[in-house]
């Protein structure tokens, strides 16, 4: 069991709730508000009312220890900095994500020890944004998120000895072969920095890169026992 | 049997197309708010009252070559046909008498001939003394040679430019709400000269100050001295006169205060009420208006992405507070409640609105603004966002064209991150653009000369763009993933769906757009 922290059982906070709701994690929902914590106990998941301020409280649920990711999604933009703040302290290799409110909060809740932000408000209106201006791209997301059984983003790491080791990415053409569309790849040599394919920058695939591929799940399984030769 | 001629009469125009239009040409030149040449004709107008007063002012001391008439007589020319105009647009009497007709026929009764005079005569000569009107007559009127006397007249011409002046109009209108206040001052102000002459007179007006010969002389002295001029060509000579223009002089300038507290109450008062009829006014000539209901988080992102676009939108709030960003960034917006029939009315209703996105954090109000719009237009296309899960299934009753839960949308992405970061960059990238990269659409149009070549063939791959999709136009959307880069043929009205530096996506539209053959 991968244990995972809450903080903020808000709108956010109670759809990501609903999607950990599987054996394979355990969550520690933590609210200020007592209401939302009994609406969190009420839907089935375990929530404690509790505030995050006190750095035992923390420690107590597992930050600094066995917690391996903290969602941070309080409606209160200064409590999740503070939140934020606090667990970095204790844990350097806590992944942390953010909810912020719009993107300008970003860059300070990343300063704060955030290792991603988020924020449902661009997130909607980007869709509404895409709607009006984009109906073609809107569609195509959508039916990617519907035929999600078949069509998904997948991510693959490249193995020491694969023929893609040390292989530049414009000398090959893989799109045709392998029936996937590469997205981007995360280079170690660059950093921890996810790039597109598309901002034309030759890439050498080096052994543990991670390929960012699109793709039906047949076509991206062949990929993978392929990339092993 | 003139009844039954002019009945008939009516019905023939009525079902005469070209009548319409031309009534219709006629209405949209001088009097339709919205239409697109009536600004220009309006100009005109203001242009020819200036350039004639300009002449008479000039005609004072020189004397004018003789050419200069036929501007006068153009003038008039236009004026007198602004004028017609105006008389045959003001009223439908062919509906008026074929309503009466009709009434009748159910009734069993003939006509009657003196009825439908009534009505015709009526309805114009009501036009004919409306203060409009009367303006636009006395601007005429001096054109005549027997009235040259009337000559003066022509400044009458300046007061139709009160016609073009909207704001002036509104000046009016506030100062109307305030007619207590000021017919109260002018009353007083009234009393204070006439008493004040009428004491001035008679201690004066017997020999004793050499300068006021006659009442008339008073009440000049009095105005001139209550209105804080005071040239000094009349002054008091006696004491009683010197006292009761110490309080003269008192009175009226308390009168002046007041009656520059009420006019700029007034306008304090209704600034709001001004700005939005200008905003109204202004987004009524706009055709293909999005409207963005709730001016929260979500309303000013995307209102900023759709300035970037430069599309034509309107933000409506309640919210004094969310609102001043919008007043920052220089944005159409309304200060209304969305919750009110009015309000979707003026701001909806009576505009080309090509969308509407509803973005308020209550979904009983998004669901209120959205039945709302459904039940008057159920083609208008709606975008809602929803707050809570269990309201999803309540906007989609509603007949919501699109439904945004953006809190799952972000459970989404953010569940994504449990695993390899790398997943949720690419996903979160793509959903909310936040570098120079964006997902963007291409439409193959008819005439373009991609048209049957495939992506190989059309030099796409010189830009480093990544292709998702082919959506094909169609009675149902037919999606093509990932096609084939050498065998896949583009056809008429296929959308390219593809991943890339906007520059280079640019770069491709411009060069679609440059292949039309």
């Amino acid at each position: 069991m991968r244990k995972i922290v809450l903080f903020g059982y808000t709108k956010t906070g109670r759809e990501i709730a609903k999607l950990l709701l599987t054996d394979e994690y355990e969550v520690t929902i933590i609210d200020e508000n007592p209401m939302q914590v009994a609406l969190a106990n009420e839907e089935g998941f375990f929530g404690r009312h509790t505030t995050l301020k006190d750095d035992k409280v923390l420690i107590e649920v597992g930050i600094g220890g066995e917690a391996e990711v903290l969602f941070c999604v309080s409606d209160d933009d200064s409590l999740n900095l503070f939140v934020t703040l606090s667990a970095r302290n204790l844990d350097k290799n806590l992944k942390i994500l953010t909810k912020i409110l719009k993107k300008e909060d970003g860059k300070k809740m990343i300063l704060a020890g955030a290792n991603r932000t988020i924020s449902p408000y661009d997130v909607g209106a980007a869709k509404a944004y895409r709607i009006i201006q984009k109906p073609k791209v809107s569609k195509v997301l959508n039916q990617l998120s519907s035929l999600r059984n078949s069509i998904s983003i997948s991510e693959i790491e490249i193995p020491k000895g694969s023929f893609l080791d040390g292989v530049h990415l414009n000398d090959i053409d893989m799109t045709k072969e392998t029936n996937l569309i590469f997205l981007g790849m995360l280079d170690k040599e660059l950093g921890e920095k996810f790039i597109f394919f598309a901002k034309g920058i030759n890439h050498k695939i080096d052994a543990r890169d991670i390929l960012v591929v699109l793709g039906s799940r047949k076509d991206i399984r062949l990929f993978e026992e392929k990339i092993w030769t | 049997m003139l009844a039954r001629w002019i009945v008939s009469f009516s019905y023939f125009l009525e079902s005469s197309k070209r009548y319409k239009r031309v009534k219709t040409s006629i209405y949209n030149l001088l009097e339709n708010p919205r239409s697109k040449i009536k600004p220009f004709f309006d100009f005109f107008i203001i242009f020819l009252v200036v350039l004639t007063v300009s002449i008479l002012i000039y005609d004072v001391k020189n004397r004018l070559p003789y050419h200069f008439e036929v501007i006068e007589n153009i003038a008039v020319f236009v004026f007198i046909f602004e004028w017609l105009g105006r008389f045959w647009i003001s009223d439908n009497l062919r509906l008026r008498i074929i309503s009466y007709y009709e009434r009748k026929l159910e009734l069993g009764e003939k006509p009657k001939l003196f009825t439908i005079l009534k009505i015709i005569t009526l309805q114009k000569i009501q036009y004919t003394f409306s203060p409009m009107s009367i303006i636009d007559l006395l601007a005429i009127l001096p054109a005549y040679r027997s009235f040259r006397i009337l000559r003066i007249f022509l400044i009458f011409r300046l007061f139709k430019m009160f016609r073009y002046t909207k704001s002036l109009n509104s000046f009016l209108k506030i100062l109307k709400d305030k007619k207590f206040e000021l017919n109260f001052l002018l009353i007083l102000g009234i009393f204070a000269v006439l008493l004040s002459s009428t004491i001035m007179y008679v201690f004066e007006g017997g020999g004793e100050n050499p300068k006021i010969h006659s009442f008339l002389d008073a009440i000049y002295w009095a105005v001139i001295t209550i209105s804080t001029i005071g040239y000094g060509d009349i002054t008091p000579v006696t004491i009683a006169g010197r006292v009761i223009t110490v309080f003269l002089v008192g009175g009226g300038f308390l009168i002046l205060v007041l009656s520059t507290s009420v006019v700029t109450n007034a306008l304090s008062e209704k600034i709001s009420i001004l700005r939005e009829e200008k905003v109204l006014s202004h987004i009524g000539k706009l055709t293909n208006l999005i409207v963005i209901f709730g001016f929260g988080r979500m309303g000013q992102v995307l209102a900023a992405q759709l300035k970037k676009s430069h599309k034509k939108f309107i933000v409506v709030d309640i919210s004094k507070e969310n609102l001043a960003k919008a007043r920052e960034y220089d944005y159409n917006y309304m200060h209304a409640d969305a919750s009110s029939y009015d309000t979707i009315d003026s701001v909806v209703f009576k505009n080309d609105v090509k969308k509407v996105v509803l973005t308020t954090n209550n979904d009983a109000l998004n669901l209120s603004i959205l039945l709302t719009i459904k039940a008057r237009y159920k083609d208008l296309a709606v975008i809602a966002r929803a707050n809570s899960y269990e309201n999803i299934k309540k906007f989609h009753i509603a007949k919501a064209d699109h439904v945004i839960f953006p809190y799952q949308t972000v459970a989404e992405v953010a569940v994504e991150y449990i695993g390899n970061s790398v997943r949720f960059d690419a996903i979160d990238s793509i959903l909310v653009q936040k570098d120079t990269i964006t997902i963007d659409e291409i439409l193959i149009s008819k005439g373009s000369s991609y048209i049957g070549r495939s992506i190989d063939e059309i030099g796409i791959n010189k830009f480093s763009v990544t292709i998702i999709s082919v959506l094909k136009e169609g009675a149902k959307d037919e999606f093509i993933f990932n096609p084939d880069h050498y065998t896949y043929k583009f056809k008429e009205n296929d959308s390219l769906v593809l991943i890339g530096e906007e520059k280079d996506i640019f770069k491709i539209k411009d060069d679609i757009s440059r292949q039309m053959i």
